[in-house]
Protein backbone atom coordinates (compact mmCIF):
# COMPACT_ATOMS: atom_id res chain seq x y z
CA UNK A 1 0.00 0.00 0.00
CA UNK A 2 0.84 3.42 -0.94
CA UNK A 3 0.04 6.34 1.68
CA UNK A 4 -1.53 8.70 -0.15
CA UNK A 5 -0.52 12.09 -0.70
CA UNK A 6 -3.00 13.58 1.58
CA UNK A 7 -1.30 11.27 4.38
CA UNK A 8 2.34 12.20 3.45
CA UNK A 9 0.71 16.10 4.05
CA UNK A 10 -0.72 15.78 7.01
CA UNK A 11 2.60 14.43 8.07
CA UNK A 12 4.56 17.08 7.27
CA UNK A 13 2.18 19.58 8.87
CA UNK A 14 2.82 16.98 11.94
CA UNK A 15 6.34 17.05 11.58
CA UNK A 16 7.04 21.16 11.38
CA UNK A 17 5.80 21.07 15.23
CA UNK A 18 7.81 17.77 15.70
CA UNK A 19 9.61 17.75 18.82
CA UNK A 20 13.08 15.71 18.83
CA UNK A 21 13.06 12.16 20.70
CA UNK A 22 15.24 13.58 23.62
CA UNK A 23 14.47 10.86 25.95
CA UNK A 24 17.90 8.91 26.26
CA UNK A 25 15.88 4.94 25.64
CA UNK A 26 18.81 2.71 25.52
CA UNK A 27 18.84 -1.12 25.73
CA UNK A 28 20.65 -2.18 28.54
CA UNK A 29 23.81 -3.40 25.99
CA UNK A 30 24.12 -0.29 24.95
CA UNK A 31 25.78 2.06 27.06
CA UNK A 32 25.07 6.09 27.34
CA UNK A 33 28.26 8.04 26.60
CA UNK A 34 29.50 10.74 28.93
CA UNK A 35 29.62 14.17 27.45
CA UNK A 36 26.79 13.16 24.92
CA UNK A 37 23.59 14.19 24.08
CA UNK A 38 23.35 17.58 23.59
CA UNK A 39 22.07 19.15 20.35
CA UNK A 40 24.67 18.64 17.82
CA UNK A 41 22.58 19.55 14.59
CA UNK A 42 19.44 21.55 14.57
CA UNK A 43 16.87 21.61 11.68
CA UNK A 44 14.01 23.80 11.68
CA UNK A 45 11.54 23.77 9.37
CA UNK A 46 14.51 23.14 7.33
CA UNK A 47 13.74 22.06 3.25
CA UNK A 48 15.88 21.11 0.25
CA UNK A 49 14.86 21.99 -3.05
CA UNK A 50 15.85 20.86 -6.57
CA UNK A 51 14.67 23.65 -8.54
CA UNK A 52 10.95 23.20 -7.84
CA UNK A 53 10.96 20.28 -6.38
CA UNK A 54 10.95 19.98 -2.74
CA UNK A 55 13.29 16.91 -2.05
CA UNK A 56 12.96 17.38 1.79
CA UNK A 57 10.05 18.78 3.53
CA UNK A 58 10.42 21.08 6.80
CA UNK A 59 12.26 18.95 8.83
CA UNK A 60 12.58 19.91 12.56
CA UNK A 61 14.66 17.42 14.45
CA UNK A 62 17.59 17.64 16.91
CA UNK A 63 20.46 14.94 16.44
CA UNK A 64 22.34 14.53 19.44
CA UNK A 65 26.08 14.73 20.14
CA UNK A 66 28.20 11.52 20.66
CA UNK A 67 25.78 9.23 19.40
CA UNK A 68 24.85 7.20 16.24
CA UNK A 69 21.35 8.21 14.30
CA UNK A 70 20.60 6.22 11.37
CA UNK A 71 18.81 7.36 8.80
CA UNK A 72 16.46 5.23 6.84
CA UNK A 73 13.46 5.33 4.29
CA UNK A 74 13.12 4.37 0.82
CA UNK A 75 14.72 5.08 -2.42
CA UNK A 76 14.36 8.61 -3.34
CA UNK A 77 12.71 9.82 0.08
CA UNK A 78 15.47 12.23 0.48
CA UNK A 79 17.51 10.34 3.04
CA UNK A 80 21.23 11.23 1.74
CA UNK A 81 20.00 14.70 0.30
CA UNK A 82 19.52 14.99 3.97
CA UNK A 83 22.62 13.80 5.42
CA UNK A 84 24.64 15.39 2.53
CA UNK A 85 23.10 19.07 3.43
CA UNK A 86 24.47 18.58 6.68
CA UNK A 87 28.01 19.34 5.34
CA UNK A 88 26.71 21.37 2.02
CA UNK A 89 27.82 18.48 -0.16
CA UNK A 90 24.87 19.86 -2.18
CA UNK A 91 26.26 22.57 -3.03
CA UNK A 92 27.86 21.38 -6.02
CA UNK A 93 24.27 20.61 -6.94
CA UNK A 94 23.17 23.37 -9.76
CA UNK A 95 19.53 24.74 -8.73
CA UNK A 96 19.76 22.86 -5.13
CA UNK A 97 18.21 25.88 -2.58
CA UNK A 98 17.73 25.65 0.90
CA UNK A 99 14.92 27.30 3.33
CA UNK A 100 14.56 27.10 7.09
CA UNK A 101 17.71 26.86 9.28
CA UNK A 102 20.76 23.90 9.71
CA UNK A 103 22.34 24.65 12.86
CA UNK A 104 25.42 23.02 13.59
CA UNK A 105 26.73 24.30 17.23
CA UNK A 106 24.57 26.51 17.14
CA UNK A 107 25.27 27.99 14.23
CA UNK A 108 23.97 28.35 10.63
CA UNK A 109 25.50 25.65 8.41
CA UNK A 110 24.00 28.04 5.37
CA UNK A 111 25.02 31.03 6.38
CA UNK A 112 26.47 33.84 4.83
CA UNK A 113 29.91 33.60 6.31
CA UNK A 114 29.81 29.80 6.80
CA UNK A 115 33.71 28.99 5.72
CA UNK A 116 32.44 24.82 3.58
CA UNK A 117 36.06 24.03 3.45
CA UNK A 118 36.20 24.48 7.37
CA UNK A 119 32.70 23.08 8.04
CA UNK A 120 33.58 19.90 6.15
CA UNK A 121 36.81 19.62 8.15
CA UNK A 122 34.39 19.57 11.40
CA UNK A 123 31.74 17.37 9.59
CA UNK A 124 33.61 14.32 8.10
CA UNK A 125 31.84 11.99 5.05
CA UNK A 126 32.19 8.75 4.13
CA UNK A 127 30.53 7.46 0.68
CA UNK A 128 28.79 4.01 -0.78
CA UNK A 129 31.53 3.16 -2.82
CA UNK A 130 35.34 3.25 -1.18
CA UNK A 131 37.28 6.38 -2.88
CA UNK A 132 40.75 6.70 -2.12
CA UNK A 133 43.04 8.42 -3.84
CA UNK A 134 45.69 6.96 -6.06
CA UNK A 135 48.21 7.60 -3.94
CA UNK A 136 50.07 5.78 -1.12
CA UNK A 137 48.09 4.73 1.98
CA UNK A 138 50.13 7.39 4.03
CA UNK A 139 49.56 10.10 1.79
CA UNK A 140 45.52 9.13 1.79
CA UNK A 141 45.77 9.64 5.12
CA UNK A 142 47.77 12.98 4.91
CA UNK A 143 46.09 15.02 2.16
CA UNK A 144 43.77 16.23 5.00
CA UNK A 145 46.29 17.40 7.31
CA UNK A 146 48.44 18.60 4.71
CA UNK A 147 45.79 20.69 2.84
CA UNK A 148 45.00 22.45 6.41
CA UNK A 149 48.71 23.17 6.88
CA UNK A 150 50.84 20.34 8.57
CA UNK A 151 54.16 19.91 7.17
CA UNK A 152 56.22 18.34 9.58
CA UNK A 153 57.03 15.01 8.66
CA UNK A 154 56.43 13.84 12.74
CA UNK A 155 53.21 15.63 13.24
CA UNK A 156 51.95 13.91 10.12
CA UNK A 157 53.08 10.09 11.26
CA UNK A 158 51.62 10.55 14.21
CA UNK A 159 48.74 11.76 13.01
CA UNK A 160 48.01 8.89 10.45
CA UNK A 161 49.21 6.04 12.76
CA UNK A 162 46.61 7.49 15.04
CA UNK A 163 43.71 7.89 12.48
CA UNK A 164 44.41 4.01 10.55
CA UNK A 165 44.08 2.75 14.80
CA UNK A 166 41.21 4.62 15.29
CA UNK A 167 39.81 3.56 12.06
CA UNK A 168 40.89 -0.34 12.83
CA UNK A 169 43.32 -0.87 9.92
CA UNK A 170 46.69 -0.04 11.74
CA UNK A 171 47.43 -3.69 12.00
CA UNK A 172 46.69 -4.57 8.79
CA UNK A 173 48.88 -2.13 7.01
CA UNK A 174 51.46 -0.54 9.22
CA UNK A 175 54.13 -2.86 7.09
CA UNK A 176 52.80 -0.98 4.08
CA UNK A 177 51.98 2.87 4.67
CA UNK A 178 54.04 3.66 1.14
CA UNK A 179 51.75 1.36 -0.57
CA UNK A 180 48.98 2.53 -2.55
CA UNK A 181 45.74 2.67 -1.45
CA UNK A 182 43.81 1.08 -4.24
CA UNK A 183 46.27 -2.33 -3.47
CA UNK A 184 43.48 -2.67 -0.40
CA UNK A 185 40.23 -4.85 -0.44
CA UNK A 186 37.36 -3.28 -0.26
CA UNK A 187 36.41 -3.46 3.34
CA UNK A 188 39.79 -1.89 3.79
CA UNK A 189 39.21 0.74 1.49
CA UNK A 190 36.34 1.96 3.25
CA UNK A 191 38.30 1.68 6.48
CA UNK A 192 40.99 3.75 4.79
CA UNK A 193 38.10 6.52 4.15
CA UNK A 194 37.20 6.58 7.33
CA UNK A 195 40.51 6.95 8.80
CA UNK A 196 41.11 9.83 6.09
CA UNK A 197 37.79 11.41 7.70
CA UNK A 198 39.31 10.83 11.18
CA UNK A 199 42.34 12.29 10.37
CA UNK A 200 41.83 16.09 10.34
CA UNK A 201 39.60 15.85 13.17
CA UNK A 202 36.09 15.89 12.70
CA UNK A 203 33.26 16.46 15.00
CA UNK A 204 31.12 14.67 13.32
CA UNK A 205 30.53 11.31 11.05
CA UNK A 206 28.08 11.26 7.92
CA UNK A 207 28.16 7.83 6.73
CA UNK A 208 26.10 7.79 3.36
CA UNK A 209 25.17 4.27 3.20
CA UNK A 210 29.63 2.95 4.06
CA UNK A 211 28.56 -0.97 3.62
CA UNK A 212 26.52 -1.40 0.78
CA UNK A 213 29.67 -2.63 -1.75
CA UNK A 214 30.81 -4.22 1.14
CA UNK A 215 30.80 -8.17 2.34
CA UNK A 216 29.03 -9.51 5.30
CA UNK A 217 32.91 -9.89 6.81
CA UNK A 218 33.80 -6.28 5.83
CA UNK A 219 30.58 -4.81 6.83
CA UNK A 220 30.87 -6.26 10.24
CA UNK A 221 34.00 -4.76 10.52
CA UNK A 222 32.56 -1.20 9.27
CA UNK A 223 29.45 -1.52 12.11
CA UNK A 224 31.96 -2.82 15.12
CA UNK A 225 34.41 0.71 14.00
CA UNK A 226 31.29 2.55 14.62
CA UNK A 227 30.60 1.35 18.17
CA UNK A 228 34.16 2.07 18.42
CA UNK A 229 33.64 5.46 17.10
CA UNK A 230 30.52 5.87 19.19
CA UNK A 231 31.13 7.75 22.34
CA UNK A 232 33.84 10.14 20.36
CA UNK A 233 31.96 11.36 17.57
CA UNK A 234 28.68 12.24 16.99
CA UNK A 235 27.48 9.75 14.12
CA UNK A 236 25.23 9.66 11.06
CA UNK A 237 23.91 6.95 9.34
CA UNK A 238 21.99 6.34 6.07
CA UNK A 239 21.77 2.50 5.32
CA UNK A 240 19.32 0.80 3.37
CA UNK A 241 19.48 -2.28 6.24
CA UNK A 242 17.40 -1.75 8.33
CA UNK A 243 19.25 -4.36 10.36
CA UNK A 244 22.20 -2.62 9.82
CA UNK A 245 20.54 0.77 11.10
CA UNK A 246 18.36 -0.89 13.97
CA UNK A 247 21.90 -2.89 15.11
CA UNK A 248 24.38 0.15 15.25
CA UNK A 249 22.40 3.24 16.12
CA UNK A 250 20.84 5.21 18.94
CA UNK A 251 18.05 6.92 17.13
CA UNK A 252 16.15 6.04 14.23
CA UNK A 253 14.86 8.93 11.61
CA UNK A 254 12.77 7.30 9.07
CA UNK A 255 12.10 9.29 6.05
CA UNK A 256 9.08 9.36 3.36
CA UNK A 257 8.81 11.56 -0.07
CA UNK A 258 11.19 13.86 1.77
CA UNK A 259 8.95 14.45 5.50
CA UNK A 260 10.60 13.57 8.35
CA UNK A 261 8.02 10.82 9.42
CA UNK A 262 9.33 9.18 12.94
CA UNK A 263 12.27 10.26 14.80
CA UNK A 264 12.61 8.24 17.83
CA UNK A 265 14.79 6.04 20.16
CA UNK A 266 15.84 2.95 17.29
CA UNK A 267 15.20 0.43 20.56
CA UNK A 268 11.39 2.31 20.47
CA UNK A 269 10.97 2.47 16.52
CA UNK A 270 11.93 -0.88 16.09
CA UNK A 271 9.55 -2.51 18.43
CA UNK A 272 6.44 -0.09 18.94
CA UNK A 273 6.78 2.29 16.29
CA UNK A 274 4.17 5.41 16.88
CA UNK A 275 3.46 5.86 12.88
CA UNK A 276 1.60 3.48 10.70
CA UNK A 277 4.19 4.74 7.84
CA UNK A 278 7.07 3.84 9.60
CA UNK A 279 4.99 0.34 11.19
CA UNK A 280 4.34 -0.28 7.44
CA UNK A 281 8.02 0.36 6.54
CA UNK A 282 10.36 -1.47 9.05
CA UNK A 283 7.88 -4.40 8.90
CA UNK A 284 8.02 -4.38 5.08
CA UNK A 285 4.83 -3.73 4.31
CA UNK A 286 5.56 -1.27 1.29
CA UNK A 287 5.45 -1.69 -1.91
CA UNK B 1 -1.52 -3.07 2.82
CA UNK B 2 0.97 -5.61 0.99
CA UNK B 3 0.92 -8.48 2.58
CA UNK B 4 4.03 -10.68 1.75
CA UNK B 5 4.75 -14.66 1.94
CA UNK B 6 6.44 -13.91 5.49
CA UNK B 7 2.87 -12.39 6.98
CA UNK B 8 1.63 -15.37 5.71
CA UNK B 9 3.98 -17.52 7.74
CA UNK B 10 3.16 -15.44 10.93
CA UNK B 11 -0.55 -15.70 10.06
CA UNK B 12 0.05 -19.54 9.72
CA UNK B 13 2.08 -19.97 12.99
CA UNK B 14 -0.67 -17.82 14.55
CA UNK B 15 -3.22 -20.83 13.48
CA UNK B 16 -1.38 -23.20 14.70
CA UNK B 17 -1.25 -21.50 18.10
CA UNK B 18 -5.17 -21.29 17.89
CA UNK B 19 -5.19 -24.95 17.39
CA UNK B 20 -3.55 -26.02 20.04
CA UNK B 21 -5.14 -23.85 22.94
CA UNK B 22 -8.53 -25.83 21.04
CA UNK B 23 -6.97 -29.01 22.07
CA UNK B 24 -5.74 -27.59 25.30
CA UNK B 25 -9.55 -26.84 25.99
CA UNK B 26 -11.15 -29.90 25.00
CA UNK B 27 -8.50 -32.39 27.04
CA UNK B 28 -9.22 -29.90 30.00
CA UNK B 29 -13.05 -30.59 29.24
CA UNK B 30 -12.14 -34.33 28.71
CA UNK B 31 -10.49 -34.17 32.35
CA UNK B 32 -13.18 -33.09 33.99
CA UNK B 33 -15.49 -35.27 32.63
CA UNK B 34 -12.95 -38.63 33.59
CA UNK B 35 -13.53 -37.16 37.08
CA UNK B 36 -17.26 -37.02 37.00
CA UNK B 37 -17.68 -40.65 35.35
CA UNK B 38 -14.78 -41.78 36.85
CA UNK B 39 -13.41 -43.49 33.94
CA UNK B 40 -10.00 -44.77 33.56
CA UNK B 41 -9.94 -45.74 30.03
CA UNK B 42 -10.57 -41.31 29.51
CA UNK B 43 -8.25 -40.33 32.11
CA UNK B 44 -5.55 -42.40 29.97
CA UNK B 45 -6.47 -40.68 27.12
CA UNK B 46 -6.31 -37.28 28.61
CA UNK B 47 -2.31 -38.35 29.36
CA UNK B 48 -1.94 -39.59 26.22
CA UNK B 49 -3.40 -36.46 24.41
CA UNK B 50 -1.11 -34.03 27.14
CA UNK B 51 1.75 -35.77 25.48
CA UNK B 52 0.82 -34.60 21.59
CA UNK B 53 0.40 -31.27 22.83
CA UNK B 54 3.69 -31.11 24.95
CA UNK B 55 5.00 -32.19 21.34
CA UNK B 56 2.79 -29.45 19.40
CA UNK B 57 4.37 -26.76 21.75
CA UNK B 58 8.24 -27.70 21.41
CA UNK B 59 7.02 -27.92 17.92
CA UNK B 60 5.44 -24.48 17.46
CA UNK B 61 8.69 -23.16 19.62
CA UNK B 62 11.08 -24.30 17.35
CA UNK B 63 9.19 -22.97 14.12
CA UNK B 64 9.05 -19.33 16.31
CA UNK B 65 12.51 -19.50 17.18
CA UNK B 66 13.78 -20.09 13.68
CA UNK B 67 11.65 -17.05 12.20
CA UNK B 68 13.07 -14.79 14.75
CA UNK B 69 16.56 -16.04 13.17
CA UNK B 70 15.53 -15.96 9.97
CA UNK B 71 13.13 -13.30 8.97
CA UNK B 72 14.45 -10.80 12.21
CA UNK B 73 11.27 -9.42 12.30
CA UNK B 74 10.91 -6.08 13.74
CA UNK B 75 7.19 -3.69 15.22
CA UNK B 76 4.43 -5.71 14.84
CA UNK B 77 5.91 -8.57 13.63
CA UNK B 78 8.42 -9.18 16.21
CA UNK B 79 5.59 -8.36 19.30
CA UNK B 80 3.38 -10.99 16.97
CA UNK B 81 6.08 -13.95 17.23
CA UNK B 82 7.39 -13.08 20.93
CA UNK B 83 3.19 -12.76 21.71
CA UNK B 84 2.91 -16.60 19.94
CA UNK B 85 5.90 -17.96 22.18
CA UNK B 86 4.82 -16.94 25.34
CA UNK B 87 1.37 -17.92 25.23
CA UNK B 88 2.28 -21.05 23.40
CA UNK B 89 3.76 -21.95 27.23
CA UNK B 90 0.79 -21.02 28.95
CA UNK B 91 -0.82 -23.32 26.63
CA UNK B 92 1.37 -26.53 27.33
CA UNK B 93 0.93 -25.64 31.37
CA UNK B 94 -2.85 -25.43 30.90
CA UNK B 95 -2.40 -28.65 29.49
CA UNK B 96 -0.39 -30.58 32.45
CA UNK B 97 -2.89 -28.73 34.79
CA UNK B 98 -5.73 -30.95 32.76
CA UNK B 99 -3.34 -34.24 33.73
CA UNK B 100 -3.08 -33.37 37.10
CA UNK B 101 -6.88 -32.87 37.87
CA UNK B 102 -7.35 -36.62 35.70
CA UNK B 103 -4.68 -37.84 38.45
CA UNK B 104 -6.83 -36.91 41.23
CA UNK B 105 -9.66 -39.26 40.16
CA UNK B 106 -9.57 -41.97 42.49
CA UNK B 107 -10.75 -39.26 45.13
CA UNK B 108 -13.42 -37.40 43.47
CA UNK B 109 -16.59 -38.09 40.99
CA UNK B 110 -19.32 -36.72 40.69
CA UNK B 111 -20.84 -35.80 44.35
CA UNK B 112 -17.71 -34.04 45.19
CA UNK B 113 -17.55 -32.64 41.71
CA UNK B 114 -21.22 -31.17 42.21
CA UNK B 115 -20.15 -30.35 46.13
CA UNK B 116 -17.56 -27.95 44.94
CA UNK B 117 -19.07 -26.74 41.61
CA UNK B 118 -15.59 -27.55 39.60
CA UNK B 119 -17.49 -27.66 36.51
CA UNK B 120 -18.64 -24.49 36.64
CA UNK B 121 -15.28 -23.03 37.84
CA UNK B 122 -14.05 -24.83 35.15
CA UNK B 123 -16.66 -23.46 32.48
CA UNK B 124 -15.51 -19.80 33.63
CA UNK B 125 -11.83 -20.91 33.38
CA UNK B 126 -11.73 -22.57 30.04
CA UNK B 127 -13.83 -19.09 29.13
CA UNK B 128 -11.30 -17.04 29.54
CA UNK B 129 -8.96 -18.84 27.86
CA UNK B 130 -11.01 -18.85 24.64
CA UNK B 131 -11.54 -15.21 25.31
CA UNK B 132 -7.99 -14.24 25.34
CA UNK B 133 -7.22 -16.52 22.62
CA UNK B 134 -10.03 -14.22 20.34
CA UNK B 135 -8.38 -11.24 21.72
CA UNK B 136 -4.96 -12.53 19.85
CA UNK B 137 -6.30 -13.11 16.97
CA UNK B 138 -8.70 -9.72 16.88
CA UNK B 139 -5.70 -7.63 18.51
CA UNK B 140 -8.81 -6.56 20.72
CA UNK B 141 -7.13 -5.31 23.95
CA UNK B 142 -11.42 -5.08 25.77
CA UNK B 143 -11.12 -8.59 25.00
CA UNK B 144 -8.28 -8.89 27.39
CA UNK B 145 -9.20 -6.42 29.83
CA UNK B 146 -12.35 -8.61 30.21
CA UNK B 147 -10.11 -12.04 31.19
CA UNK B 148 -8.19 -10.05 33.66
CA UNK B 149 -11.61 -8.80 35.08
CA UNK B 150 -12.56 -12.67 35.70
CA UNK B 151 -10.11 -13.83 37.03
CA UNK B 152 -11.11 -12.30 40.32
CA UNK B 153 -14.19 -14.00 40.00
CA UNK B 154 -12.36 -17.51 39.73
CA UNK B 155 -10.34 -16.75 42.62
CA UNK B 156 -12.79 -15.94 44.47
CA UNK B 157 -14.74 -19.37 43.89
CA UNK B 158 -11.26 -20.98 44.74
CA UNK B 159 -11.78 -19.06 47.98
CA UNK B 160 -14.99 -20.71 48.49
CA UNK B 161 -13.91 -24.23 48.35
CA UNK B 162 -10.61 -23.58 50.37
CA UNK B 163 -13.35 -22.19 53.46
CA UNK B 164 -15.77 -25.03 52.66
CA UNK B 165 -12.90 -27.71 52.91
CA UNK B 166 -11.23 -25.88 56.21
CA UNK B 167 -15.10 -26.21 57.19
CA UNK B 168 -15.01 -29.81 56.34
CA UNK B 169 -11.76 -31.03 57.93
CA UNK B 170 -13.34 -30.20 61.53
CA UNK B 171 -15.43 -32.57 61.50
CA UNK B 172 -14.42 -35.83 62.78
CA UNK B 173 -15.82 -37.85 59.60
CA UNK B 174 -13.72 -36.12 57.07
CA UNK B 175 -11.52 -38.15 54.36
CA UNK B 176 -8.55 -36.07 54.47
CA UNK B 177 -6.85 -37.21 51.28
CA UNK B 178 -10.41 -36.40 49.53
CA UNK B 179 -10.04 -33.27 50.98
CA UNK B 180 -6.70 -32.87 50.17
CA UNK B 181 -7.51 -33.97 46.38
CA UNK B 182 -10.27 -31.13 46.77
CA UNK B 183 -8.10 -28.16 47.23
CA UNK B 184 -5.92 -29.33 44.40
CA UNK B 185 -8.26 -29.12 41.47
CA UNK B 186 -9.43 -26.22 42.99
CA UNK B 187 -6.18 -24.46 43.08
CA UNK B 188 -5.55 -26.43 39.54
CA UNK B 189 -8.50 -24.76 37.76
CA UNK B 190 -7.46 -21.30 39.57
CA UNK B 191 -3.79 -21.38 38.11
CA UNK B 192 -5.58 -22.42 34.79
CA UNK B 193 -7.50 -18.75 35.05
CA UNK B 194 -4.17 -17.09 36.41
CA UNK B 195 -3.16 -18.58 32.85
CA UNK B 196 -5.46 -17.13 30.92
CA UNK B 197 -5.09 -13.50 32.95
CA UNK B 198 -1.36 -13.79 31.53
CA UNK B 199 -2.07 -14.19 28.19
CA UNK B 200 -4.23 -11.58 27.82
CA UNK B 201 -1.52 -9.33 29.00
CA UNK B 202 0.48 -10.57 26.61
CA UNK B 203 -2.71 -9.87 23.86
CA UNK B 204 -2.31 -6.57 25.67
CA UNK B 205 1.91 -6.39 24.99
CA UNK B 206 0.85 -7.38 21.43
CA UNK B 207 -1.56 -4.73 20.60
CA UNK B 208 0.02 -1.70 22.33
CA UNK B 209 3.58 -2.79 22.95
CA UNK B 210 3.42 -2.34 26.62
CA UNK B 211 4.72 -4.99 29.24
CA UNK B 212 1.56 -4.38 31.75
CA UNK B 213 2.65 -7.28 33.80
CA UNK B 214 3.32 -6.21 37.73
CA UNK B 215 1.24 -2.94 36.99
CA UNK B 216 0.64 -0.57 39.91
CA UNK B 217 -2.86 -1.98 41.07
CA UNK B 218 -0.87 -5.49 41.01
CA UNK B 219 -0.06 -5.19 45.27
CA UNK B 220 -3.51 -3.65 45.43
CA UNK B 221 -5.00 -6.45 44.10
CA UNK B 222 -2.90 -9.00 46.07
CA UNK B 223 -3.84 -6.58 49.39
CA UNK B 224 -7.57 -7.40 48.67
CA UNK B 225 -7.67 -10.87 47.88
CA UNK B 226 -5.74 -11.54 51.21
CA UNK B 227 -8.88 -9.74 52.77
CA UNK B 228 -11.52 -11.22 50.74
Amino acid sequence: MQPSAEAIETKRDASSTQTTARDIYLPPERKQVSGGGETHVSAKNFSIYYGDFEAVKKVNADILSKYVTAIIGPSGCGKSTFLRAINRMNDLIPNCHTTGALMFDGEDVYGRFTDEVLLRKKIGMVFQKPNPFPKSIFDNIAYGPRLHGIRDRKTLEGIVEKSLRKAALWDEVSDRLDKNALGLSGGQQQRLCVARTLAVEPEILLLDEPTSALDPKATAKIEDLIQELRGSYTIMIVTHNMQQASRVSDYTMFFYEGVLVEHAPTAQLFTKPKDQMTEDYITGRFS
Amino acid sequence: MLERPVHELIRELSRELVMLSETVLSNFDQALTAVRIQDLQAARRVKEMDEEINLAEVRLEERCLAFLALQQPVARDLRTIVTIIKINDDLERIGDLAVHIAERMPDLGAIIMDQYEFEKMGRVASQMVRTSIEGFVDRERHLADEVCKSDEQVDAMHRLVFRKVADAMKMDSSNTSQLLAVLSVSRYIERMADHATRIALEVIYLVTGEIVRHGEDSFEKMVQSIKN
